[in-house]
């Protein structure tokens, strides 16, 4: 105890309502205390905060009945809804979360039904932002057997590809469409389908002879598996 | 230097044996247990009445707010986990209900335009028949409400100062500052506890009130 330094004057000050009320631990106490006996000041400030701690807790004049207080206690707690659990074991309080997850109340599903729509809205348009806008002529339907389809040089004039058609024997039975293709048969001269089939592919081998030519489709069905590495005869 | 405050072991917890059964009395409240619930809510009563009436000055408002606090108590008796004495636990919730009343009722007389009420100390007031406790119960008024409050735990209901920083939420040093304010402003308000006689006491008050 004698090894013990008292504390410094304002530790003292700021210990002092805990010296007067006795929560000071002993070695705090023991410091104080030591500060106390040599300092007129603390020592008189310690006798009064003595008499704030008598003055405050001499017994009461006035008694406080508990009973009807507790009884207005319980009533309160008899009309309000029962509290939670305590504690749920872990099991149980991980399944009434989930529980909870999948019933979101009121204002959760009207969320839930705005995402998913806008998610279906979403997967939609990616749809169709994935699929081409264009058409292929190679893929189209042949508008019927025993027609070539045939697209000319853009400048060339319309006699000359009159001319042309009727060097290589053709005559145009369809269009042109938005993209400047004609359909064009072989000119009728009452021969044989066999033969019809050989003359549509010579028509299409001189067809595709001409630099006005940009290309001409279908080939005839031989010569488009004896030429199957180049099925498309674009010129450069 | 031991200390002797006869009614201080019915305010603090100084007692383990007490502290072991107001937690053995919680968890039976946690089972729901209302004769448990009785006990401890007699135990705390007349303290927190004392305190309580002190600081609102009102008995039908300390009554409101020991039961707005028992109300928790009862609650949530079953996440108490002992971390605190039982004792500094029921005071904590005690004091956020009565600091709440003090706001609410700070906010209604802005609302009002009302003055804060004030307490007469004047020189007026027969010093020989109003005791030292009465006069002092209107300079505990006078503080700010975390002071009064700090003093009220300290010097009546005995907590230590880490208890009392627990209950009020704040650090050790902000206790020990509020409570080194509110002696200095106490000691201007009543000059009796510097060992100072009643007149030095109605000289301090008609300071106060010039």
């Amino acid at each position: 105890m004698s090894s013990m330094v008292a504390c410094s004057h304002e530790e003292s000050r700021r210990l002092l309502p805990w010296l007067a009320n006795g929560r000071l631990n002993a070695a705090e106490r023991t410091r104080v205390e030591l500060h106390v006996r040599a300092c007129p000041e603390c020592a008189r400030e310690v006798d009064m905060q003595r008499r704030l701690c008598d003055a405050l807790t001499e017994p009461e004049r006035v008694t406080y009945a508990p009973g009807p207080s507790f009884r207005k206690l319980m009533q309160r707690i008899d009309a309000a809804p029962a509290p939670r659990p305590a504690a749920l074991p872990l099991p149980a309080a991980r399944a009434a979360r989930l529980r909870a997850a999948w019933r979101p109340p009121g204002l959760a599903w009207a969320a839930s039904f705005v995402l998913l729509s806008l998610a279906g809205l979403l997967a939609a348009t990616a749809y169709r932002w994935s699929q081409p806008l264009y058409v292929t002529h190679t893929e189209a339907p042949v508008a019927a057997p025993g027609v070539l389809h045939v697209a000319f040089e853009r400048s060339l004039a319309v006699g000359d590809v009159e001319q042309l058609l009727l060097s290589a024997g053709a005559r145009i039975v369809e269009g042109p469409d938005r993209s400047g293709v004609f359909g064009v048969a072989p000119v009728a001269d009452g021969t044989a389908p066999a033969d019809a089939d050989a003359r549509l592919r010579l028509i299409a081998a001189r067809l595709r002879a001409e630099r006005e030519v940009r290309w001409v489709e279908p080939l005839p069905d031989r010569q488009r598996s004896e030429g199957a590495s180049d099925p498309l005869p674009r010129r450069p | 230097m031991a200390m002797a405050h006869g009614d201080m072991a019915d305010g603090a917890t100084h007692s383990g044996g007490s502290a072991a059964r107001e937690l053995e009395l919680i968890e039976r409240v946690a089972q729901r247990d209302r004769r448990a619930f009785e006990e401890l809510y007699n135990l705390y009563h007349r303290r927190l009445a004392r305190f309580l009436t002190r600081l609102t000055r009102r008995y039908e408002l300390a009554e409101e707010i020991i039961n707005d606090t028992f109300w928790v108590v009862w609650r949530s008796a079953g996440d108490f986990r002992g971390d605190s004495q039982p004792s500094t636990w029921i005071l904590g919730i005690a004091y956020r209900k009565a600091r709440n009343a003090f706001r609410s009722a700070a906010r209604s007389r802005a609302r009002q335009n009302l003055e804060p009420p004030s307490f007469p100390l004047t020189s007026e007031e027969p010093a020989k028949e109003t005791e030292l406790r009465d006069w002092l119960s209107h300079a505990l008024g006078e503080l700010p409400v975390e002071q009064r409050l700090a003093v009220e735990l300290c010097y009546e209901l005995g907590h230590s100062c880490e208890e009392i920083a627990t209950i009020m939420g704040c650090p050790v040093n902000t206790v020990k500052t509020r409570l080194f304010h509110a002696r200095a402003k106490l000691q201007k308000l009543l000059p009796e506890l510097a060992g100072r006689p009643a007149d030095a006491r109605r000289k301090g008050t008609q300071e106060r009130g010039s």
